[in-house]
């Protein structure tokens, strides 16, 4: 019960305040139209490298928001509030996670396919893309909460933040990416998605218990 | 008490660790310099040439303990990483944190030592080869867990908490990353040296001696340089303790 209640206010926060949801978005477009400004290039190329380039993008604009997943929880006293709740905190945890994913994981599952046209992503590929991207964001998203949780009260933890957050993301590149690649050759791409879906089982039940414990060091 | 008991009930406190350490570091260095002179002499005048790759091979007398050793103490700092967070022993985190930037560097000495083989081997410096590439990883891991000891500088023993939670989160993770990074195709050769006794690698003794020369060489100077740093750490963290006071006017008589 208490899991839908601090979800939904979470998720109404990022909602009332809208550059939130959007500015990831208009980022990934910005950079996405530099792709081809700096390769000077024609369609192959950019075909060749839209997997990574959609995948990469997906991962920076998420990594953006990361920071503040409880940065103002921390600054207004209420993260002590759910501390001192009785709910357990990693549930708390996994609450913010999954607001946190709907206003962003969501969007960049959504608008994918937009860039994916711009980079001419092959058309057999874009299921796949949004599945691949359907499984992986939320990992993006519980990996986050630990990040945050470990920088939350450190004034400008953003770099940080990516250091610690990027060498744990490489394998979910690595299959997520490669699933998109796979199916512009032609192939199947079950295996790099089951493996994908094996991360993210891990991060569900392993994430909210690392960032609860790194909120109760920052606490004391 | 029983000896062994009261011996592991000094080490966990840290005036006596300071105490009983000291006689350790000495004979730790000249130790590890003899071993690396010894393996040094041996493995760059007297094993023979590699059949296939002359005398351009022997970088692995220094390459490949980096190599284990960037690993071992990452293992290390894992475990340390573990006793600091449940049971916030204070040597625990002087471990694992002069621990840190010695693997980091061993790490570096890895990925500078294998470039310098690629080029005459492979004719490039720098491959995305999945050994490579996970070694690179790990590096990454070394400074996260450094940076977030730093970003925290204001209170050593937060910081020391939340390093050894990202130690362990990247120990959980070490073998996922590097199983990923696997399953890429690989152009690093397999690994020389097996406990099974597999058909491939090294089986000439007088290649295989310098080796684990150096090997044991590289573990007797993270020890000693471990503990070195330890001690340091634990003056540095405890400068307000009486003991700290007492050791420092016995040094300086």
């Amino acid at each position: 019960m208490r899991f839908w209640v601090l979800m939904k206010r979470d998720v109404l926060v990022s909602w009332r305040k809208k550059s939130n949801i959007y500015q990831p978005l208009v980022f990934q477009l910005l950079i996405v139209t530099m792709f081809p400004l700096g390769l000077g290039a024609g369609a192959q190329t950019l075909q060749k490298i839209a997997p990574a380039v959609v995948w990469i993008l997906a991962l920076i604009s998420t990594l953006i928001t990361l920071e503040d997943i409880f940065k103002d929880d921390y600054e207004d006293g209420s993260l002590g509030l759910y501390a001192l709740s009785g709910m357990p905190l990693s549930l708390a945890v996994l609450a913010k996670a999954a607001a946190h994913w709907l206003t962003t994981g969501v969007p960049v599952i959504l608008f994918a396919p937009v860039i994916a046209v711009l980079l001419h992503l092959p058309s057999q590929s874009y299921l796949i893309l949004m599945l691949s991207l359907l499984i992986a964001t939320p990992i993006f998203s519980l990996l986050g909460t630990v990040g945050s949780a470990l920088v939350m009260t450190l004034k400008n933890g953003g770099m940080l933040l990516s250091v610690l957050i990027m060498p744990l993301l490489a394998p979910v590149l690595i299959f997520g990416a490669g699933a998109v690649l796979e199916t512009t050759l032609g192939n199947s791409a079950t295996a790099h998605l089951t493996l994908l879906s094996g991360c993210l089982a891990l991060s569900v039940t392993l994430a909210p218990l690392a960032a609860a414990a790194a909120i109760k060091v920052n606490l004391e | 008490m029983n000896k062994i008991v009261k011996f592991y009930h000094e080490m966990g406190s840290p005036p006596s660790f300071y105490r009983i350490t000291a006689y350790w570091l000495k004979p730790l260095l000249i130790t590890s310099i003899i071993l690396m002179i010894y393996g040094l002499v041996d493995g760059l005048f007297f094993a023979p040439p590699d059949y296939q790759q002359g005398d351009s091979y022997r970088i692995m007398f220094v390459h490949v303990p980096a190599a284990w050793m960037s690993m071992f103490i990452y293992g290390i700092i894992g475990v340390a990483g573990i006793i600091t967070f449940v049971w916030r022993m204070k040597v625990a985190e002087a471990v694992m944190m002069a621990s840190a930037p010695i693997g980091a560097l061993f790490t570096a000495l890895t990925l500078l030592t294998g470039m310098l083989w690629g080029k005459p081997m492979w004719g490039t410096y720098w491959d995305w080869d999945a050994r490579m590439t996970s070694e690179l990883i790990l590096l990454f891991l070394y400074i996260g867990v450094i940076g977030i000891y730093s970003a925290y500088d204001d209170d050593p023993r937060k910081a020391a908490r939340l390093a050894a939670l990202v130690a362990i989160i990247g120990l959980v993770n070490l073998p996922i990353i590097r199983y990923s990074v696997t399953w890429w195709t690989s152009i690093h050769q397999g690994a020389s040296i097996s406990l099974m006794g597999g058909n491939t690698g090294i089986k000439d003794w007088s290649m295989l001696r310098p080796l684990l020369v150096m090997a044991l060489a590289t573990k007797f100077y993270y020890m000693y340089s471990m503990l070195a740093r330890a001690r340091n750490y634990l003056l540095r963290t405890e400068e307000q303790k009486s003991w700290v006071i007492k050791a420092v006017n016995k040094q300086s008589e």
